[in-house]
């Protein structure tokens, strides 16, 4: 059997057994792509819209009065209008409204799409989680970086394509960069950046009893073993990806604890990451993205820091450990020659409510309750206009009102900057064809580059 | 109207195209989510015929005039009562093209049939047993399976390579039946006996062993979405009798309970005779809601994905979204209960027990707080003569103790404040003190006042102590709260601590809790709190371990249909559905059942001889097991989406038999195994290939190319000799020194373990259908490294060392034991040079257990 034969073989419904060796070729898209890979920072919990890019002058003057209009239903008891405690100041030559606790990245605006009209469905975490990564609010189905792993390949034989940062876990935990039902190569290889030392970050990459060299001798004897079984087998394409991992996982461990070693970036660079967790993953994306993983997802943090159903005001110390970071990570990113062909999306699973939220659960009466209606995403480089607003909230920041945009929307566009038709990008599961977008999704053409 | 119906006739190319862009769309969109053959207002818009005939208003359409058409008034909102689509109005354009298509005589292009009334499908055809071809050769002369198979191989001209050697026989049966390797002494057993029966007893031995239920039980929990926990639960939420659901399925497999049994019982087994299988209703009742039963229920025994017809009808099966709705009103009848494994006596002594600790507990908690409270209010009453005291501290050096005797006040409450003052991150700036120490105290003093008499309004609010313990109240009732800067200072001077939305604070400056409030309480006071926690304690301590019970569902007082939600929105219903069986299924129009949910009728319309779907459904399953791929390759898919067979004839077969058996599984293992397709060998011929790359027709084994992730658990810890076969009970943790079968593991909802997930342990909040095989780095990293690999290759050394002979000796042991086969001698010379070199049998033995022969089955 020639390699045609091997490629046929694989190609033709033996896809389960063959995918080992082809996820890691790169592989064609429908159309020029405009980024390569795609850090995604997730503000885990719900970030405010009204507080951070999407300012509303109207809470001023509504401020602690009922919302006029129909009442819409949220999460739990919403009280009054509350305006936001925080400064809007216009920043960069696009002059955008930026809160005054994202300063740094405020002054980086010009580079930034702020998409003001996000909507996705269902107002608790775990679907909305779901949601924002799988395109469905139920668990299952495979994560948005298991899309584009499977569609694009990895560009680094030597590292997983796809990789979620959380120091801890956030709500729904691995049900968030599962694989769903495509091949589970694709599956975002989870690590905990909230241990300090590469070793814990990732699971078995040292060994603690044998020397290198004790190893390579395991591993010579174990290829000589291995040849010999399958020469007595004759052709059999599919036990051979295994052979192909091994030596990948040999030159991992020399790779990947160096990758998650950031002392090894000049401690002028690490300063502007700071030493919160957050900050430190920003850093590690960077480094992963530079060595052509396809998809990096940081978490903020544990469960869902930014749920602020008790006091809005906290998210001035959140902001304060997360814009830093983002600002870093857009300069380096430039300054590396990556800002380009790097798709950078910042956001959270939906939004907060412009009403103050005071029903019994809380103590201090001064939060906001989860918004579906409404939210920001941001989006920055590979492909993306910077210094632009799209689409806009109510007068409120309530309900997106203008060139509305579901997650599914965001998904059909993300998909459109990565090469990818998101209708044909398809894999066929218990007898039908499914997409990230399901039969939904349309792209957002107004802020394409 | 002659015009028009002339136009309907003679349709021309342009009107058809014109249809198909600009008005099928907009009716497909819009309309048909209620207007299909669920007929929402009696109206279908499905076809021509259908708008002319109309709904409980008349007919939709006068073709010619937009007008009188109650369609565009509908549409247009000119009509009286009727607005459609009832969601938005529809763009000007699109109404646009309905009035043009109107006008011209709503012309309907004729194309194929909605599949909603395709019933001619294969799956929905009943089953009849084939004819079996004469066999043209003895070696497939055996049994029906190999001359239904061998028929095609000759008809598609491919020839089946040769049988696999027994060595690789025994091992591939053993690993398929009971997911773990056969002992050396049973392969020998085996090569030693030349009768013609010898596979047959092998075949029978390994069905009869416990092990068969642990292996084909674990599948069959994938589709059950069986975990340890609750499902859906965003940290997992244990579930102490799960497990009884688990041991339910692999007994049952290992009595070989008959199949349609098995089916009901998952379905309805609190309507059986007896409670022999309650357990089974850990099918459902360890799952989500109703919607999620249905799922799961119809796709696991009928392979039909219902679901897909909540919203609309099915885009491609004969299920409309009134049969979902159907289904659901029968699960939503049938909720779920815990069937208690204990006298009644017990049960309610144990809910009353943990009533009056949960009393107890409230009854402290207020004791305390409302203490807390009083305390904090006599303190803030001297916040002027602390504020001084503590400036005297602060400014002048004095020392706190001193400053406190000085002004007869507390000494810890003054070195609280006096910790607290030269704080610069404040989140008010009343410690400015602008107007002045005494105004301050006033200002506090009515702060204070003000929070007690708004904390007073809110206590009404919620409805009393009830209220205030019910979270539900607490969550939707409006609360007052005090304006956000003054809050910070009260919340500073008196809160007590708590950490919420990433914020952790300490405690207030006046605040004493539980912990230290006593040494401010007078004695009766102090005597009351310690005789609650004294109470508190004493309940807490009696409390018995919970008794067990089963998850189950039970029938509802009241069951009743579910109202359709029209695409899907709860928020808007249509017509109720009556509860009954799927129409596609059904002789004619289904009869609505009677009997309670209606769940009973429901499993014995599923487990029927009659019904279509349910045995070739299970039997296709088990040829996956065995064969590698189904018959239908979309095992829980057999609608026009799922795959066709590639032997329906043989599929048919095997169903037949199976009900034919009284519905034994273990009999079709076992005919299945005995067959010559079971015995062939892996080898890939050319001209075969060329032929059927994908060995569709079966001329030779599909190679296992990993075993899963259980399967390769087991065998390391069996071949190491540390497996424990202990069976059944409650689930432990995979953690060191957990060595039972994996499927007695703790399978966590949101955390699974990290070894089985590493090889493909399907999400357990998901039915899964079929096991995916993946390799990669981190699967080799964990060969490579584990401590687990390392101390199951300690022990497997040590196993071999303990015999007394030659390393020669003790290579070919490892060799039988891992690979059931003798080494060949350059395989003893690569042991020996490496042993030479390392010393280390540990080291070796690590090798071997990482071997693609170890983990593949060719």
């Amino acid at each position: 059997m020639n390699r045609r034969d091997a490629l046929k073989l694989m190609g033709n419904g033996f896809g389960l057994l063959g995918l080992g060796a082809t996820a890691h070729a790169s592989k064609q898209t429908h159309h020029a792509a405009k980024a390569k890979r795609v850090i995604f920072l997730f503000l885990n919990g719900g970030m405010s819209q009204v507080d951070t890019f999407d300012p509303k002058p109207a809470l001023e003057k509504w401020h602690g009065q009922p919302m006029p209009g129909p009442k819409i239903k949220t999460d739990r008891a919403s009280g009054e209008l509350m305006k936001s405690p925080f400064q809007f100041h216009p920043r960069g030559k696009s002059g955008l409204m930026v809160s005054e606790i994202f300063p740094k990245t405020g002054a980086l605006i010009d580079d930034i799409c702020v998409i003001r009209s996000m909507y996705s469905d269902n107002g608790n975490h775990g679907p909305s989680l779901l949601m924002m990564n799988t395109g469905h609010g139920l668990p299952g189905r495979p994560s948005l970086g298991s899309w584009l792993t499977y569609g694009l390949g990895t560009e680094n034989r030597n590292l997983p394509g796809f990789v979620a940062l959380c120091p801890g876990f956030p709500v729904l935990g691995p049900q968030l960069w599962d694989s769903g039902f495509l091949p589970k190569i694709h599956q975002g290889t989870y690590l905990n950046n909230g241990e300090q030392e590469p070793d814990k970050i990732i699971r078995n990459i040292r060994n603690a009893r044998l020397s290198p060299a004790d190893q390579e001798r395991q591993l010579t004897l174990l290829d000589k073993l291995n040849h010999s079984y399958l020469e007595d087998l004759g052709p059999q394409p599919e036990l051979e990806s295994n052979i192909a991992a091994m030596e990948v996982a040999f030159r991992m461990q020399t790779e990947a604890p160096e990758i998650f070693d950031i002392t090894k970036e000049p401690e002028a660079v690490r300063a502007r990451y700071g030493t919160h967790d957050f900050g430190r993953g920003c850093l590690m994306a960077l480094r992963l993205a530079e060595r052509g993983v396809r998809m990096v997802q940081v978490y903020y943090g544990n469960f869902q820091p930014w749920d602020s159903h008790d006091d809005i005001r906290i998210h001035s110390k959140l902001a304060a450990t997360a814009d830093g970071p983002i600002a870093a990570l857009i300069e380096d990113l430039k300054s590396r020659g990556m800002f380009e062909d790097t798709l950078l999306i910042i956001g959270s699973e939906f939004g907060r409510t412009p009403m103050i939220q005071n029903s019994g659960l809380e103590r201090v009466g001064n939060g906001r309750d989860h918004n579906v209606h409404g939210f920001t995403t941001l989006l920055a480089g590979g492909g993306v206009k910077g210094g632009i607003a799209y689409g806009a909230t109510d007068e409120f920041g309530f309900k997106a009102a203008e060139k509305r945009c579901h997650v599914h929307d965001l998904h059909a566009t993300v998909m459109h900057l990565m090469g990818f038709d998101h209708t044909r990008l398809t894999y066929r599961y218990s007898g039908r064809d499914f997409r990230l977008t399901d039969v939904h999704g349309n792209v957002v053409n107004e802020i394409l580059a | 109207m002659h015009f028009s119906l002339f136009v309907a006739a003679v349709l021309l190319a342009n009107d058809a195209e014109f249809f198909e862009t600009s008005v099928r769309p907009v009716l497909a969109k819009n309309c048909s989510a209620c207007h299909n053959a669920t007929r929402l207002g009696g109206l279908a818009i499905t076809s021509r015929e259908s708008l002319l005939k109309g709904g409980n208003t008349g007919p939709a359409i006068v073709p010619g005039d937009p007008e009188k058409s109650l369609l565009m008034q509908a549409v247009t909102h000119t009509h009286a009562r009727l607005r459609m689509p009832p969601t938005a109005k529809l763009a000007a354009p699109e109404i646009d093209a309905l009035s043009r298509w109107v006008r011209a005589g709503a012309p309907w292009p004729v194309s194929a049939p909605p599949a909603s009334t395709d019933h001619a499908f294969w799956s929905f055809q009943p089953v009849s047993k084939p004819g079996i071809p004469e066999a043209a050769d003895a070696r497939w002369a055996g049994s029906a399976i190999d001359r239904l198979l061998h028929a095609k191989h000759r008809s598609e001209k491919v020839t089946p390579v040769r049988r696999a050697a027994k060595h690789v026989l025994i091992r591939r049966a053993t690993m398929d039946v009971t997911g773990l390797p056969p002992t050396p002494e049973e392969v020998k057993a085996f090569e030693d006996d030349p009768s013609p029966g010898a596979f047959a007893k092998v075949v029978d031995r390994l069905l009869a062993s416990p092990r068969y239920g642990e292996r084909w039980g674990r599948y069959w929990l994938d589709m059950a979405r069986y975990a340890d926990g609750a499902l859906g639960a965003s940290s997992d939420t244990p579930f102490a009798n799960a497990y009884r659901y688990r041991d339910w399925v692999i007994q049952s497999l290992n009595e070989d309970l008959p199949y349609d049994t098995f089916v009901k019982a998952q379905i309805a087994a609190d309507r059986l005779p007896g409670s022999k299988h309650l357990a089974a209703l850990g099918f459902q009742a360890l799952g989500g809601n109703a919607g999620d039963q249905l799922d799961v229920t119809t796709r696991t025994f009928l392979g039909l994905t219902v679901a897909c017809a909540q919203c609309h009808d099915h885009k491609y099966d004969p299920i409309p979204t009134s049969d979902y709705y159907s289904l659901l009103g029968i699960f939503r009848s049938s909720p779920k209960h815990e069937f208690p494994l204990a006298p009644e006596d017990t049960v309610k002594a144990y809910k009353a027990h943990q009533q009056k600790i949960e009393d107890a507990k409230f009854e402290l908690d207020f004791f305390v707080k409302t203490r807390s409270a009083e305390l904090s209010e006599f303190l803030a009453a001297k916040t002027a003569r602390y504020l001084r005291a503590a400036k005297l501290v602060l400014e002048q050096g004095k020392s706190v103790d001193e400053a406190a005797r000085q002004a007869a006040l507390d000494p810890e409450v003054l070195g609280r404040w006096v910790a607290y003052l030269p704080q610069k991150d404040k989140d008010h700036d009343f410690l400015d003190l602008k107007g002045g120490i005494d105004e301050f105290q006033s200002f506090v003093t009515d702060l204070f006042r003000r929070r007690r008499d708004m904390e007073e309004r809110n206590y009404v609010k919620l409805g009393g102590i009830k209220g205030i313990r019910d979270e539900r109240t607490r969550q939707y009732t409006n609360l007052e709260s005090l304006p956000i800067i003054e809050y910070y200072l009260w919340r500073d001077l008196a809160s007590d601590p708590y950490r919420k939305d990433f914020f952790d604070f300490k405690g207030g400056i006046y605040y004493y809790g539980e912990k230290d409030i006593d040494r401010w309480l007078s004695p009766e006071w102090k005597d009351h709190l310690d005789r609650l926690r004294a109470d508190l304690k004493s309940l807490k301590d009696s409390l018995p371990a919970q008794y067990p019970f089963i998850h189950t569902l039970r029938e509802a007082e009241a069951p009743k249909n579910a109202r359709i939600a029209i695409r899907g929105d709860e928020q808007n219903l249509g017509e109720e559905a009556p509860r009954r069986f799927l129409r596609a299924l059904s002789k004619g129009e289904p009869a609505p059942y009677t009997s309670g949910s209606g769940r009973l009728e429901l499993a014995e319309a599923i487990a029927s001889a009659d019904n279509p779907l349910t045995a070739r459904v299970v039997v296709n399953r088990l040829w996956l097991g065995h064969f590698g791929y189904g018959l239908v390759r979309s095992p829980s898919n057999f609608g026009r989406l799922g795959e066709r067979p590639t032997h329906p004839e043989l599929l048919d077969y095997l169903a037949w038999r199976l009900v034919d058996s009284g519905w034994s599984l273990k009999g079709l293992h076992r005919e299945m195994m005995l067959s010559e397709a079971y015995a062939l060998a892996s080898d890939l011929d050319q001209a075969n290939y060329a032929k059927d790359p994908e060995n569709k027709l079966l001329w030779r084994a599909n190679i296992v190319q990993r075993l899963d992730a259980e399967a390769l658990r087991d065998s390391m810890l069996a071949v190491s000799g540390t497996l424990d076969v202990s069976a059944g009970g409650p689930p432990k943790p995979f953690e060191d020194g957990f060595r039972r079968r994996a499927v007695y593991g703790y399978i966590g909802r949101t955390k699974p373990d990290p070894m089985l997930t590493l090889f493909d342990f399907p999400n357990p909040n998901n039915t899964s259908e079929l096991r995916t095989v993946t390799t990669g780095p981190l699967q080799r990293l964990f060969f490579m490294n584990n401590s687990f690999v390392a101390e199951q290759a300690a022990a497997l050394a040590a196993r071999l060392n303990s015999q007394n002979v030659s390393a020669e000796d003790r290579i070919e042991t490892a060799y039988r034991l891992l690979f059931s086969r003798p080494p060949k001698p350059a395989e003893v010379q690569l042991g020996l040079d490496f042993l030479n070199k390392t010393g280390s049998w540990p080291q070796y033995a690590q090798v071997l257990l990482s071997s693609t022969e170890f983990s593949s089955i060719p």
